[in-house]
Parts: C-alpha cells; structure tokens; sequence
C-alpha cells in the first residue's frame, strides 16, 4: 500500500522559519483578514454570503497556488496565511450566527478535530514537524491544521467575551499572559511542536483582542483608530516583513546560482 | 543554512511589543470606563425623547437615534431612503461590536437580532411598509426595553 508509506521527501521546506517577525506577521495578519472581510460585508454591502463565497473561491486559488510552488515563497505562503485567517474565522462565525451552534459545542469539536488531525497526520508522517514540511502530504495535514486552528481560536475567543464577558482589553491581557506561559514552557524544554500549535490557536484571539484595542472608540477604552487606519498600519508592517523575505530569499537563490 | 527553529523565542518580544500597546489602551479604559462619552448625536429629529438610552449595554443613544430617524423616513414612506439610512446603523453597530458585546452578551444578541430583522424588512426584494414599520417599530421597543424605558 503506497498510501501508508511515507514518501520520500521530495520539495524543499515550504513553511517558513519560526522567527519574531513570523509571529508578527502571523498576530496582525489575523486583524486584517478579520476587518478586511467585514468590511467587504458591510461597509461595501456585500452581504456575508457573497463575502465568504469570494473569500473560499480566493483560499482555494492561493492554496492552489501554494502547493504548486516547489520551495518556500513568502508572498504566496503569507497570502494563504490572510486568506485561512479569514475564512477560518468565517466557518465560526457561520457556526455561531448561522445556524445557531453553541460556542461551547464549537470550541469542543474544533478541538477534537484538531486533535484527530494530529493524530493521524503522525501516525502516516511519523512526525509533526514544523520545519521539514518537504512532501505534499505533510503540507496539506500543516494547511488542513492551521484553517482549524484558527477556527478553534475564534471559537475560544469569542466564548471567553460571551461567557466570561471577557473584553479586548482583558483578552489581550489573558491570551497574552497564556503565550508567555507557552513561550516559558517553551524554554524550560517542553516539546516544541506542541507549544508552537498551541502558540498558533492563542495568537488569534490574542491578535483579534489587539486589533480591537486599536479600532475601537475610546468610549469603549480602544485607542479610537478605527478599523481602516488600524489594518492600514498592520498591512504595511505585514507588507514591509513580507517583502524583506521575499528579497532575502530572492537573494539567496541568486546567490546559489552563481 | 538550515539553522535548528526555536519556534517560540521571537514571541516574547512579539509579546513585549503588545503589551506596550495593551498599556496604552488599558489605562485609557480606566478613564473611560466611568464616564464613557456617547458619540455625538446628530439627527435626533425634534420631539423625540433624548434621555439617556443607558443599559447594561452602556449608553445606546447614539444607534437608537438612527432608528428613530429610519423610522421617521419609513413612516413618511420612503422606503428607498430608510434603506440607506439603516445602514448607518448597520455600520456603527457592526463596529463597535468588540466594546459593547463583552458587557452584556446576551442583550446584545437581542438588539443584534432585532437591527438583523430591520435590516432584511428594508433590504428585502420587495420590501413592503408594512414588515418595515413592524420591525422598526419592534427594533425601538428592543431599544426601550433594554434601557428600561418600557
């Protein structure tokens, strides 16, 4: 059975290196999927339906896009970052507005179906690294995980405001203090794919919380930004790291062909 | 190079960088949070009550002042103009969804609900005057409700 072998590796590392300017890029790219989806929705009157149909159709092209490429490309990874940003929080949203779903129910089966994906993504990969994402099998379980992981981060966070009334501004405290208790973990030796996934679903209630410190009135004790400067400024930064990748690892090939 | 990832060394500065901007906002709350200015409200048209529209939710003055004026605009039966109007209120309300659901969630379901049901009245293929009077009228009781004015 060729299916359950694992094949040889055969691209190159596709992911990029976790770095402070990944996380970054990671923590705003959820505030400018997120706003930029709603205002595709209301401020430019597209509806939900018509904003999520168009969101999914871009997802399929970038990852498409994504699993064709041969190596690691920053635009093109990062892309597909906004875009499963964008659309994993739509399925919650959908979930919960939609059709009714209790977040409890939504936390809990994303959180199942998270686990599954582990599970049998290292039962046929033998593996859950995140740096040698090398064979098309292992960088669909890595997309498959992070569209649920960022719906299982809006789920959770979004039960914190309904349950606990937890505003952004304690949101951003709470979801920040648990990364640091990962980034400790993280130090004193515990395993590092598993501090990285759970990294991976606190940053995006930690990044929504933040990009709503920063749009919302002061009444409501934001920063009173609003929406459009505040995904402005994210975009830049995001754009500018973006780039700086891009041109380095242009570089580095350039180099490597001489 | 491949270099070995520490996958979570970059956050704490990462982390560092937010808690920087989670200060700032955290000692404006505090300010606010006590005497939470309402944005200004235009367009209240005369004759309306303009006691504060306080509830649980914090002051709703401001989006109920759209309604009432969408309601005027219906009554007066322009549909085509209430439902440029909404939207207004449909933006505003979508906007502020991060400050005031945290207060009371599920009263800002209902209101939620109710702007919802407003909105599809006057957004309907062939909206008709009567649903959009009957779901204005019922978005203003939701308001009253809510602030105790019942």
């Amino acid at each position: 059975m060729n299916a359950l072998t694992t094949p040889a590796p055969s691209l190159l590392n596709k992911v990029p290196e976790v770095t402070l300017s990944f996380w970054i890029i990671k923590i705003m790219s959820t505030t400018v999927g997120e706003t930029g989806a709603d205002f595709l929705a209301v401020n430019a009157g597209w509806g939900q339906l018509a904003t999520r149909s168009v969101m999914a159709a871009l997802l399929v092209m970038a990852l498409f896009i994504q699993l064709r490429t041969r190596r690691y490309t920053p635009w093109i990874y990062w892309l597909t970052v906004v875009l499963v940003s964008v659309v994993g929080t739509q399925i919650t949203d959908l979930l919960t507005d939609g059709w009714g779903v209790s977040l409890y129910l939504s936390t809990g089966a994303f959180a199942a179906l998270l686990a599954a994906i582990f599970i049998v993504w290292h039962r046929l990969e033998g593996t859950l690294s995140i740096t040698d994402v090398v064979n098309r099998r292992r960088e669909s379980f890595y997309w498959v995980a992070i569209l649920c992981t960022f719906a299982l981060g809006t789920a959770a966070g979004d039960l914190a405001t309904e349950a606990l009334g937890l505003g952004f501004v304690w949101g951003a405290a709470t979801f920040g203090a648990l990364i640091a208790v990962t980034f400790g973990a993280w130090r004193l030796g515990g395993p590092p794919v598993l501090t990285f996934w759970l990294a991976y679903i606190l940053t995006r209630p930690f990044g929504a919380a933040l990009g709503d410190l920063l749009t919302q009135a002061k009444a409501y004790g934001g920063l009173g930004m609003g929406a459009p400067w505040t995904s402005a400024l994210f975009l830049s930064v995001i754009v500018v790291l973006v780039a700086v990748a891009q041109i380095g690892m242009n570089g580095r090939q350039a180099a490597r062909r001489v | 190079m491949a270099i070995p990832i520490p996958p979570l060394r970059p956050m704490i500065a990462a982390f560092a960088l937010a808690a920087a901007t989670f200060a700032a906002g955290c000692s404006n709350s505090e300010s606010s949070n006590t005497s939470a200015p309402p944005p200004a409200i235009d367009r209240a048209p005369a004759g309306v009550a303009t006691s504060p529209a306080v509830s649980k939710l914090g002051d709703l003055s401001a989006f109920r002042a759209i309604a009432i004026d969408v309601s005027a605009i219906v009554d007066k039966g322009d549909l085509g103009a209430a439902k440029s109007r909404i939207k207004d209120l449909e933006v505003a309300w979508d906007s502020a969804e991060a400050g005031l659901k945290p207060r009371a969630a599920a009263d800002w379901h209902v209101l939620d609900k109710s702007i919802d049901r407003a909105l599809q009245a006057l957004r309907a293929d062939k909206p008709t005057l009567e649903d959009c009077k009957a779901a204005l009228s019922d978005l203003l009781h939701t308001f009253d409700t809510l602030t105790g004015h019942t």
